[in-house]
């Protein structure tokens, strides 16, 4: 086996020097003027090619291998074909490779995606057979590009596929389990090609099905007499393999032998393209491999500028359709060429490239530094929107890659790539001084980083710093990756762009939440007052609020600031529609069908999933933090008109449900976990509920899970005690704090302390005896007729409160003819109140109390999201 | 205790010579190396005209050198400046002391000019001579003088910023002379031209240009509160003031965003102005701002704790939110000393002490109903005797005189408060109903009503609207 192996490189290599003897020949003429730009743009080329020629020598040795494989029970796969006899025979001798023909070698491809397809049959897999079958008709068509006789086997496999795709929609229909979607979908989808490709071929089919043998035996006849001539073929073969490129300028150039690509002609053939750019017709795989050769002929720093702009606009172009995304071979193409253009800037400062040239000029004169004006070259063309359309065709191709397969992890490696590439762009964009595409790349640049953990960041960064071009802003000057956000996020500050700014700020919030820094977090969002404006903000920034606004409440989880936490989470849990304001997955409309519109629209603004916050983890944390302010609450109040007012309805709902259960079993869901720790709290077995939560298996998601856990049941211990005391004290006339302390095993001075606050704030009807360590409770039993008379006062009080709001709806409705009767005077006031208003919801807001007057706000930034949603 | 002194924080909010005293109080604390204390006194006085000052204090510092030469000669320098200021300013002064101008003089501040421009022929430049001999006689250490010619440049100028300058700069003149009553005119005045000032719209993300102003804004209001602080601590009526000025919604804000260390002074004036929240006898109303000072106050601290805590925030953090009275009592002592060891408080130390003690018991005995009193002297630091007397002074003091007896056989004090009657709370609850539906009928007249009829109903109605709450 070795051998083979070693013999394909071998003749590969040596036909790889043949090419490069050939390329070399053909650039011949430029090298002399090309020379600067040389090294790069051939290394990039000939890495291409030895790519190809690499794959298609493994694609060989797979093939020695299979007919090596094969030969002895050719029965079975039952492949006679016309060159088995000679390989087999020489295959043990000396270098089969030589002697298999073009053809032969063709076949024996085919034959490799039979197998593939018969493998996928197996496993029932339609997509790899679509994908197999697809192959294996270019393969056949390219034999009818030779004119050479279709192959036998491709006729056999279309038979026998015709066969298994029925007999599998048969299956499909019985089975009770269905495939999932996309391979139903492609099973339909070969259904239809089969059924084509049997039409086309329908006299060779019905030869092949009554008589196989004599099939076969012309066709071994017609291309036998090919056989004996492997050289020639050879050579053929190999420029079909590798180089496609040659054949479609046999193509391109109709009449004559091969389009010219030299120097001179470099802009009309330029213009050319970029004429029939956008056409109907114009088939885009081809001009980008027109490009590609220009690029390799291109001599002056000018040229090469021009054609790279262009090649990479027409990469972008490759994709018609919105909802795909690009190739990743195409990706990564790209992503090449345009770190390469921001080299060649990046070396040679007279070369520039802007969005608005003032000057013109013509597009078919080469031109150079010094018949400019200032020695600057300005080429009209955006470095900023490629990195824009890059970062978003990697966002696209991370949204359409299942991401549970390795295939997303492969991915998202080249993220590596793509920041190396944003931090060239910024360099580039500081270097030149152009504050608009700086602030832009700096946004994206930020929008890589800010919600990784420091190692990722860190990863990222080292990448970057490899790189011989860097921003000014990079790990290592900043030493630590809050220092890094900081800095770029301050750059945005700066800018003029309001959009950025709010994104910038988004994110800084973000990051510090993501750190821990919850009060950092919380002044900023206060001080910026987004949560007024948000509601008017873009979609995509109404969701990063939205994210901002949670991973701040779990970060308040996370910190013990249970209460905080709580009242954060709290607005966007009782939409019920977690998943769809943070963008990780579609919600399903009840009583509305969406549009297929708008529901493409929502598919492209879902988050790729390795951003997603995790929302079991967000509801654990919710319910736990609700469980913790609403069951002493649940147990302080007694009238049951009180009851009604919850402080978190999504909670209280659950509650009751679980109420409403006559048999409960071990818990299995989060959820359930949490409503018997509830119940048990609410009977005062703190131990119960503490191991329940602690049982959750979702805290080991979070950071520092041991640290939560043991927050949690100390604050378990402590909200126990005082449900324990809002339940129990009618019952008592005093209590003893030692057996508070005991039975809550809390030091007897945090008993003391909680008690004590209790008392002071009016919770508890009693007092401290120092003397006796006791707890004596005051408690007043009202008469009926007293209880009436309180509840009558309070209702009277709400009936007025509902009064004056009602009066002022009214009056704000008929703002316009109110004022027109008192003036400028009521309109002043009105304002002056505002301000006051305004100026009090901010000191409240500072204050801390992060409800105060947001929650109705930020449920109007909801309300919008879903509008627009 | 140096790590809880604050003169580093404040003195760069402070102008060059205000520091003089903080620095000279900082050499008789002994917190920080003498030598170190003289050494910033000198680096101070070197950037003012003040040279003698330097190079006594030079001297201090090295003994055995000689005083620089230039010295001398800036000296020099600075007399014939003076000298030449002075000429010009007496030019103006001259005219504008005459009886006769003060009479002509009015409100308007153009006319003012104009008619000083076609009597006497003095122009705004010449004016300004005045604004230019303040300021340098401020800077040897005339006060006095420099206020002075300030007020009268002030008076005159039309120029905004330089009118500006000349009120920080008078402000700071008389807080160094020592002027109590004119400095909190003039801290008033000053308070409202920085309010004043455009109010800006707060939204961040508007515009560029809107930033600045609202910056600048926060940026001197930073600067006067920590002026301010001067003559709060030494007028009279000055703590009051203080929890006036800075438990307004805007004071606040500025302090929680850019400089919380103040929250020291704020929550010592809160527990100094107790007396004043607990026994309302007092003349003058205070408002009730001023009562609830030592609630909004734990507020405001429970929220900033994460960016400024100290003995004396603790104390009050412990006594509130904890209810930890051992805790509480220890930063007590602690506090005692950092409040001491301050500029602004030493001299408040006894006060602040006395107050402190009784806020702590009477959060005692608010959540107790028997206390052993041995054990609340101790809370208080005081011997047992000193204890008893205490606490007789405390009940007969506040209002829980009815509901507490001492029962000197046990040795302990019993409280019995009797809960808030059922009556009472619904006549609370009911209270303001009346005038509340009183004003919302004068509302819904004065929308529906005629326009020609409404002329005498509206006046009333005017004076309740306010007391519809905008919601």
């Amino acid at each position: 086996m070795s051998r083979f192996f070693r013999q394909a490189g071998d003749s590969d290599s040596d036909s790889e020097s043949d090419e490069e003897l050939m390329s070399s020949g053909d650039e011949a003429p430029a090298k002399p003027a090309a020379s600067t730009a040389k090294p790069a743009m051939s290394r990039f080329l000939r890495t291409a090619q030895s790519d190809s020629s690499s794959s298609s020598s493994e694609e060989e040795s797979d093939d020695s291998d299979d007919s090596d494989d094969e030969a002895p029970q050719k029965k079975r796969t039952g492949l006679p074909r016309a060159s088995d006899s000679e390989s087999d025979e020489e295959s043990d001798e000396e270098a089969p490779v030589k002697i298999l023909s073009a053809s032969e070698k063709r076949l024996a491809e085919m034959e490799g995606t039979g197998k593939a397809m018969d493998n996928a049959l197996k496993i029932n897999d339609w997509v790899a057979i679509s994908n197999e079958y697809d192959k294996l008709t270019r393969m056949v068509q390219k034999q009818s590009n030779v004119s050479e006789p279709i192959p036998p086997f491709y006729i056999r496999t279309l038979s026998s596929l015709e066969t298994s795709v029925n007999n599998a929609q048969t299956k499909e229909k019985e089975a009770k389990k269905k495939m999932n979607a996309t391979n139903a979908k492609a099973l339909t989808a070969m259904k239809q090609k089969v059924k084509k490709a049997l039409k086309e071929y329908e006299r060779e089919v019905k030869l092949f099905q009554t008589d196989p043998e004599a099939f076969e035996r012309e066709f071994s006849a017609t291309v036998a007499p090919e056989a004996p001539a492997p050289r020639a073929p050879r050579k053929k073969a190999r420029d079909e393999e590798s180089g496609e490129e040659d054949e479609t300028f046999q193509t391109v150039g109709k009449g004559g032998k091969a389009m010219q690509f030299t120097a001179e002609g470099i802009f009309k053939n330029l213009q050319a393209v970029q004429e029939a750019r956008g056409k109907k017709n114009t088939d885009r795989a081809e001009q980008i491999r027109i490009l590609e050769k220009l690029l390799e002929v291109a001599v002056t720093t000018y040229q090469r500028i021009r054609v790279l702009l262009a090649l990479i606009s027409s990469r972008f172009d490759y994709n018609s359709s919105v909802a795909s995304h690009m190739p990743n071979e195409l990706w990564l193409s790209a992503q090449r060429e345009v770190d390469q253009l921001i080299a060649i800037i990046a070396s040679d400062r007279k070369y520039s490239i802007e969005e608005v040239v003032s000057l013109e000029y013509d597009e078919l004169a080469e031109r150079t530094p010094a018949d400019e004006p200032d020695g600057i070259l300005r080429v009209r063309g955006s470095i900023i929107s490629f990195i824009d359309r890059l970062d978003d065709e990697f966002t696209k191709s991370l949204q359409n890659i299942d991401p549970h397969g390795t295939e997303y992890v492969e991915r998202l490696k080249d993220e590596k790539v793509l920041y190396c590439t944003i931090c060239r762009a910024q360099e580039f964009y500081e270097k030149t001084n152009q504050a608009e595409p700086l602030g832009r790349v700096i946004m994206r640049r930020t929008e890589h980083i800010y919600s990784k953990p420091d190692a990722v960041v860190q990863a990222l960064e080292q990448a970057s710093e490899a790189s011989d071009i860097k921003p000014n802003m990079t790990l290592s000057l900043q030493t630590s990756t809050s220092g890094l956000v900081h800095a770029l996020c301050v750059h945005l500050y700066k800018t003029g762009n309001s959009l950025l700014r709010t994104r910038a700020m988004l994110s800084h919030i973000f990051h510090h939440a993501l750190h821990n820094d919850f009060y950092s977090g919380r002044d900023m969002l206060l001080m910026s007052h987004l949560q007024e404006s948000i509601h008017q903000a873009d979609v995509a920034t109404q969701i990063l609020y939205n994210r901002t606004v949670v991973q701040l409440g779990l970060c308040a989880f996370r910190c013990g600031l249970i209460k905080e936490a709580q009242g954060t989470l709290q607005d966007i849990f009782t939409t019920q529609r977690v998943k769809e304001l943070l963008a990780q997955g579609v919600h399903q409309q009840r009583f509305q069908v969406l549009t297929p519109e708008q529901e493409k629209a929502e598919r492209q603004r879902q988050l790729p999933f390795h951003m997603h916050i995790n929302t079991e983890l967000l509801e654990a944390a919710f319910l736990v933090s609700s469980m913790l302010v609403e069951i002493p609450l649940l147990a302080s109040i007694d009238s049951e008109e009180q009851k009604r007012k919850a402080i978190s309805k999504p909670f209280r709902r659950l509650l009751d449900f679980a109420d409403r259960q006559v048999f409960t079993g071990p818990p299995e869901s989060t959820r359930d976990h949490i409503m018997q720790a509830s119940k048990a709290l609410q009977d005062g077995e703190w131990e119960k509920c503490r191991d329940l939560i602690q049982d959750i298996k979702i805290w080991s998601l979070m950071p520092e899970a041991t640290a939560v856990k043991e927050m949690l049941a100390k604050r378990i211990q402590e909200q126990g005690l005082r449900t324990y005391l809002f339940t129990y004290a009618p019952h008592y006339s005093t209590l003893s704090l030692a057996l508070l302390s005991r039975t809550f095993s809390l030091p007897l001075r945090t008993v003391t302390s909680i008690v004590s606050k209790m008392i002071w704030n009016e919770e508890l009807a009693a007092s401290l005896d120092q003397s006796k360590g006791v707890v004596v409770f005051h408690r007043i039993e009202h008469s009926r007729a007293q209880q009436l008379a309180l509840s009558i006062a309070d209702k009277v009080s709400a009936m007025v409160d509902q009064n004056e709001k009602t009066l002022d709806l009214k009056m704000g409705g008929g703002a316009t003819w109110g004022d027109r009767a008192d003036g400028a005077k009521g309109e002043k006031r009105g304002e002056q109140t505002q301000e006051r208003r305004g100026r009090g919801e901010r000191t409240r807001g500072a204050r801390g109390g992060a409800r105060g007057g947001r929650g109705s706000r930020f449920a109007q930034g909801l309300g919008n999201a879903q509008r627009v949603g | 205790m140096a790590e809880y002194d604050l003169s580093k924080t404040i003195i760069p909010y402070l102008d060059r010579h205000l520091t003089f005293p903080l620095l000279a109080h900082l050499s008789e604390t002994n917190l920080f190396p003498p030598r170190e204390v003289q050494i910033a006194q000198y680096e101070l006085a070197k950037g003012t005209n003040m040279f003698t000052y330097a190079a006594s204090l030079f001297s201090q510092i090295n003994p055995d050198q000689e005083v620089p030469a230039d010295f001398e000669e800036k000296m020099r320098n600075a007399v014939s400046i003076n000298e030449k200021l002075q000429q010009e300013a007496q030019a103006i002064l001259n005219v504008i002391e005459n009886p006769d101008v003060a009479q002509a003089l009015r409100q308007d501040k153009n006319q003012n000019l104009q008619y000083l421009k076609d009597n006497y022929n003095l122009t705004l430049d010449q004016i300004r001579a005045l604004y230019t001999f303040g300021q340098y006689q401020y800077s040897y250490g005339n006060y006095s003088g420099a206020a002075d010619y300030l007020y009268h440049f002030r008076v005159l100028s039309t120029d905004n910023e330089l009118t500006t300058s000349a009120h920080w700069g008078k402000l700071a003149s008389d807080i160094l002379t020592g002027k109590w009553d004119v400095a909190l005119e003039e801290l008033n005045t000053l308070r409202e031209l920085v309010d004043s000032r455009q109010p800006t719209p707060l939204v961040s993300s508007s515009s560029q240009a809107a930033i600045e102003p609202t910056l600048a804004q926060l940026h001197s209001r930073t600067w006067l509160t920590h002026w301010s602080l001067f003559v709060y601590f030494n007028h009279e009526q000055g703590r009051m003031l203080l929890l006036e000025t800075f438990l307004s919604p805007t004071y606040l804000n500025t302090i929680q965003t850019s400089c919380p260390w103040i929250l020291r002074y704020l929550a010592t004036a809160a527990i100094l102005c107790r007396k004043a929240s607990t026994t309302n006898s007092t003349s003058t109303p205070t408002s009730s701002r001023v009562r609830n000072a030592i609630r909004e106050v734990v507020k405001v601290i429970q929220t900033e704790e994460y960016q400024f805590q100290d003995p004396v925030t603790s104390f009050l953090k412990e006594l509130y939110v904890e209810f930890d009275f051992e805790a509480a009592q220890r930063e007590l002592s602690l506090a005692e000393k950092v409040v001491g060891d301050d500029f602004f408080l030493q001299e408040f130390k006894d006060d602040f002490l006395d107050n402190a003690r009784y806020l702590i018991s009477e959060a005692y005995c608010r959540i107790h109903q028997r206390i052993d009193i041995g054990d609340l002297s101790e809370r208080l630091n005081l011997s047992r005797d000193e204890g008893e007397k205490w606490i007789v002074n405390l009940i007969r003091e506040t209002r829980m005189g009815a509901d507490a007896k001492i029962d000197l056989e046990k040795n302990v004090i019993e409280i019995n408060r009797p809960a808030l009657p059922i009556y009472q709370s619904v006549i609370e609850k009911t209270r303001g109903l009346a005038i509340r539906t009183q004003a919302l009928g004068a509302a819904l007249s004065r929308a529906n009503g005629p326009q020609a009829t409404q002329q005498p109903p509206r006046a009333a109605a005017d004076g309740q609207a306010p007391a519809i709450p905008v919601n």
